[in-house]
């Protein structure tokens, strides 16, 4: 898969504090990538540079495949985006803005503001400024900005930002249709883990500053699965046990009588019986927590999220 | 650039702005043509001609009410993109920088043309309707000329108030900075400095009347260089800035 957005040592500093500190990033070609990271992790600076909004204080951007600062005219027109709260003129309506976009992005098909606003279930809004818009919508409107002209990637920093839980819902439905109708790539920021790992097929996590972490979903959620464990008296006899009556069991050992099992999830009862019947005495057996938000959590410091 | 000053337009659609400098520039000619009217019951004998209204209203548009108007009308346009945060649309579309100023700064001419329009045209009406004397060919030519070059120049002076306010990317700056022309003008207006202030020098160079203590070369060399000196300022400040 080739690469659609590249960074290389990307930082951006402001006085003594890097808000972005040698960024590498990797966003490949039709991934939705969830861009992850606490209040002031540098998300949006982040973005800001990816659209040459703000320029980096040191650092490559490749979009792609071509360097944004020698061609960022070209690279910007494939690319549809919305940072932060989306800004329209608050004395036109939804439409009349979007004409206004329109214009100047050269978008020149009549049905392209109306099919673009139907996406976002704006479309019955004629007549209403976006002044007297709710949040919710003017967020939508911003999502029918970004989409208008077709582009290839898609950059959006928090869409979801100040929806309900069905806006929530549906923006992220929306996102993910796009995305595989369109065949577009995605980054989008969140603050939330839950928000993106039902759409991302990728996350990267920053924390002041610094990329911790740039990993699929899929190996995260093998990595941080839940399991089984388990105190017993004699642990090799009960591993042994273990690949005798559970066919493809998975399991790690872990010293002082102590395993974990990573598959036969829910069949504890049957793991307890068969141990103590092989005269072994089990002195836990605990199911391990939601491990992904842990995870999370752990990486990026405790406390309160978001 | 069609297309920019398209949407400039369209942008100012249902705005209150444009219809309030309307009345803003209506506010000149109407002062003049009371204090018209109180002379003239002060002593009837006075006789009220074209030639001198519109020359007292260019001079109160020029030295008062079109410094402040057209610095408050520059302020909206400039500031509004980072008020209503439209900036990082417009410049993710990509439109640049500098034709983005342009195209706003064309739009700020059509604007201020247009109030000029305003302004001379009552002035006109309120002196048919005053029966003021003189009305010629020569006075109409005249008072239109003096009116559009004045008003042309006012807009070049525009730009050092286009780059406060991206400076600031507020308002209230702008507003402080041109009440401060403004007393400025009136201060030095009748004084030998009155050609070397920008702003009061436009009125000199529009009259070409009054008798230069500085030749008059002077003046236009301070205004052209203001005007330039701002826009590069501008330009170069938005190039450079970053965008949150
Ligand atoms: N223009 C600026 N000047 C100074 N510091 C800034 C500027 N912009 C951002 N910062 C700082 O950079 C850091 C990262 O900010 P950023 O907005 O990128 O965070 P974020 O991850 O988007 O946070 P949030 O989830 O709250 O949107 C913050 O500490 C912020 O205070
Ligand atoms: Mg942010």
């Amino acid at each position: 898969m080739t690469a659609v957005i590249q960074t290389t040592n990307l930082t951006k500093q402001y006085g003594t504090q890097k808000a972005v500190d040698s960024l590498q990033l990797n966003v490949k070609q039709g991934q939705i990538y969830g861009f992850l990271g606490r209040n002031g992790a540098g998300k949006t600076t982040t973005i800001r540079m990816l659209l040459g909004l703000v320029k980096p204080t040191e650092g490559q951007i490749e979009i792609f495949g071509e360097n944004l600062f020698k061609h960022q005219k070209e690279i910007l027109r494939r690319i549809g985006s919305m940072v932060e709260h989306s800004g329209f003129y608050e004395n036109l309506t939804g439409k009349e803005n979007l004409l206004i976009n329109a214009k100047l992005m050269g978008v020149h098909k009549k049905t392209a503001i109306e099919e673009a606003l139907e996406i976002v279930g704006l479309e019955q809004e004629t007549k209403k400024l976006v002044g007297k818009y709710s949040m919710g919508m003017k967020q939508r409107l911003g999502i029918a900005r970004a989409i208008l002209h077709h582009p290839e990637l898609l950059i959006l920093d928090e869409p979801t930002n100040g929806l309900d839980p069905v806006g929530i819902k549906e923006v992220r439905r929306l996102i993910k249709s796009l995305a595989v109708e369109r065949k577009l790539t995605v980054l989008i920021s969140s603050h939330i883990l839950s928000e993106v790992e039902q759409l991302a097929d990728q996350i990267g996590i920053i924390h002041q500053g610094r990329l911790l972490e740039e990993v699929s979903f899929e190996e995260l959620r093998t990595r941080n699965r839940n399991y089984m464990e388990l105190q017993v008296s004699n642990d090799n006899k009960a591993a042994m046990l273990l690949e005798q009556h559970f066919e493809g069991v998975e399991y790690e050992a872990h010293g002082e009588g102590f395993l974990r099992i990573y598959s036969h999830m829910g069949q504890q009862g049957k793991l307890n019986k068969l141990l103590v019947e092989h005269d072994i005495e089990v002195t836990r057996i605990a199911i391990s927590e939601d491990r992904l938000e842990d995870y999370f959590i752990k990486l990026i410091g405790g406390g309160t999220i978001g | 650039m069609v297309n920019l000053l398209y949407t400039e337009l369209l942008k100012l659609k249902r705005a209150k702005m444009f219809m309030v400098s309307v009345t803003g520039a209506m506010a000149a000619p109407i002062m003049m043509f009371i204090a018209f009217l109180s002379m003239k019951r002060e002593k009837p004998e006075t006789i009220l001609t074209f030639d001198v209204s519109f020359y007292n209203t260019n001079l109160n548009v020029l030295m008062l009410i079109g410094t402040l108007l057209y610095g408050v009308i520059a302020a909206y346009l400039f500031s509004r993109e980072y008020t209503e945060d439209t900036l990082k649309n417009l410049l993710t579309i990509p439109v640049s920088k500098t034709s983005l100023i342009v195209s706003k700064w064309l739009l700020l001419l059509i604007w201020i043309f247009a109030l000029t329009i305003v302004a001379w045209v009552m002035t006109l009406l309120l002196g048919l309707v005053g029966q003021f004397e003189g009305l010629s060919v020569a006075v109409i030519v005249d008072s239109l000329g003096q009116f559009f070059v004045g008003a042309f120049l006012l807009f070049l002076l525009s730009t050092p108030i286009i780059w406060i306010t991206m400076l600031f990317k507020n308002f209230v700056p702008t507003i402080i900075f041109t009440a401060v022309v403004t007393m400025a003008n009136l201060t030095v207006i009748d004084t030998d400095y009155q050609g070397l202030f920008p702003w009061s020098a436009v009125h000199m160079v529009v009259t070409n009347s009054a008798e230069f203590v500085y030749p008059i070369s002077y003046s236009y060399a301070i205004i052209f260089a203001t005007s330039v000196f701002g826009l590069a300022a501008t330009i170069i400040y938005f190039r450079r800035s970053d965008i949150d």
